[in-house]
């Protein structure tokens, strides 16, 4: 498969957030092996340092751990703490930005929360 | 990590031409090394260097041996697959791994069936029946399975189509390299192997113009789209080249800290073929 990497950020971040995005959406589950560092160095070809580093950094957000001589895993309560860590992150940074996009577009709150209603039951 | 190449002012001459002009360069075991240069740079002349082939002025030891006094020894411990491919015609199969298996002492026999058992090359077809691609498939089905420690792929994936060049990596990735092995690759298609390098050697004229590990190039090369009204403090800060693209001016820098560069406008990593063109131009100017 090939994927089309960004250019304005290593690649190694890329992956990281690669995995990450399967933890939310469950597409690895706690406690799944991860792909050895070989078979995606070879299935993206890229240079295994390069798959070492993301793995690196995943282990050191206690995200994911190494079992000797069985590769990596992702940790119990991996989703819990990325879950905590992706709203604090949604709370503090992305939703004050957005806030201040609606007010200054004049949009009301209540007529937002009328939209999503209608959305949904849309979608029912 | 002790390096497993040192080379030290190395140079060739034909004639008056300088192929290699004062060439020093090290390389470390585990490493992949990309080797880039134009037509008539040097490269071949400087990969007959490492194999022996050709006499040189100049130090350069590979693990710790004379390529040319001590070039049986050495020929244990590093493969070679050159451009073209240099397989007999007339030969069979089953006879190149029974040659390989004669004058190699590390060929393992079981591995090479292993990896044949992946292609669809018979053990009795003659390699002037195989399609080029199933030729170097054979090729490298023979010296993968050679347990050396030092791999050296001179334009290994030309004229291939790009099944087999994807292929061609995914299994030297998958089966072969390891921590141990080191790999130096020259190739034109620089796109394709940019991600798997850990190191970057341009070569010009006989000269290196470019050696570093592929993690400080990341740290020192920035490209950066600049906005319109920083046009000219970009200049100013002697980018190494300026291209156009949609009217807007892309700069390249070398040394300048990507905080700073932001400042200017969007900034993002060049690849190699960008820089290769970046160099080229500069070291020609």
């Amino acid at each position: 498969m090939q994927i089309h990497w960004d250019d304005t950020q290593p690649i190694y971040l890329q992956l990281r957030d690669r995995v990450l995005n399967m933890i939310l959406d469950g597409s690895l589950q706690e406690g799944d092996a991860l792909p050895s560092v070989r078979n995606i160095s070879a299935e993206y070809q890229l240079n295994p340092i390069t798959v070492s580093k993301a793995y690196q950094l995943l282990v050191e957000s206690e995200l994911a751990e190494k079992r000797r001589g069985l590769g990596m895993f992702v940790i119990e309560g991996a989703k819990e703490k990325l879950l905590k860590q992706e709203r604090e992150q949604f709370l503090t940074v992305e939703w004050p930005a957005l806030l201040q996009k609606i007010e200054r577009l004049q949009i009301s709150l209540d007529e937002l929360f009328k939209r999503t209603k209608d959305e949904e039951s849309d979608h029912e | 990590m002790s390096n497993i190449l040192e080379a030290k002012g190395l140079n060739k001459k034909y004639g008056s031409f300088k192929a290699l002009d004062n060439v020093s360069f090290e390389l470390a075991p585990g490493r992949i090394l990309g080797l880039i240069g134009p037509n008539g740079a040097g490269k071949t002349t400087l990969l007959k260097s490492v194999l022996g082939l050709t006499p040189f002025e100049g130090e350069l030891n590979i693990f710790g041996l004379d390529p040319h006094k001590q070039r049986d020894e050495l020929m244990k411990r590093v493969c070679f697959i050159a451009d073209v491919a240099v397989l007999p015609r007339w030969i069979k199969v089953s006879q190149a791994i029974d040659f390989v298996e004669g004058v190699h002492p590390r060929f393992s026999r079981e591995l090479c069936e292993k990896y044949l058992e992946q292609t669809k090359i018979k053990r009795n077809s003659r390699v002037k029946s195989l399609s080029k691609g199933m030729v170097v498939q054979l090729h490298l089905a023979l010296i993968m399975a050679i347990d050396a420690d030092l791999l050296i792929l001179d334009e290994p994936t030309l004229g291939l189509d790009i099944l087999f060049r994807k292929s061609f990596y995914e299994q030297l990735l998958n089966d072969y390299f390891d921590d141990n092995r080191t790999i130096i690759i020259t190739t034109h298609q620089v796109e394709e192997i940019e991600h798997i390098l850990s190191d970057l050697i341009f070569i010009q004229d006989g000269k290196i113009v470019l050696d570093d590990s592929m993690d400080a190039i990341a740290d020192s090369y920035f490209e950066v789209m600049v906005e319109k009204e920083f046009e000219e403090a970009a200049l100013a800060m002697k980018p190494m080249n300026v291209r156009e693209v949609f009217g807007q001016k892309v700069c390249l820098f070398n040394g300048i800290a990507k905080e700073q560069l932001q400042e200017l406008g969007k900034v993002r990593k060049p690849s190699v073929a960008d820089l290769f063109v970046a160099k080229m131009k500069g070291e020609a100017a």
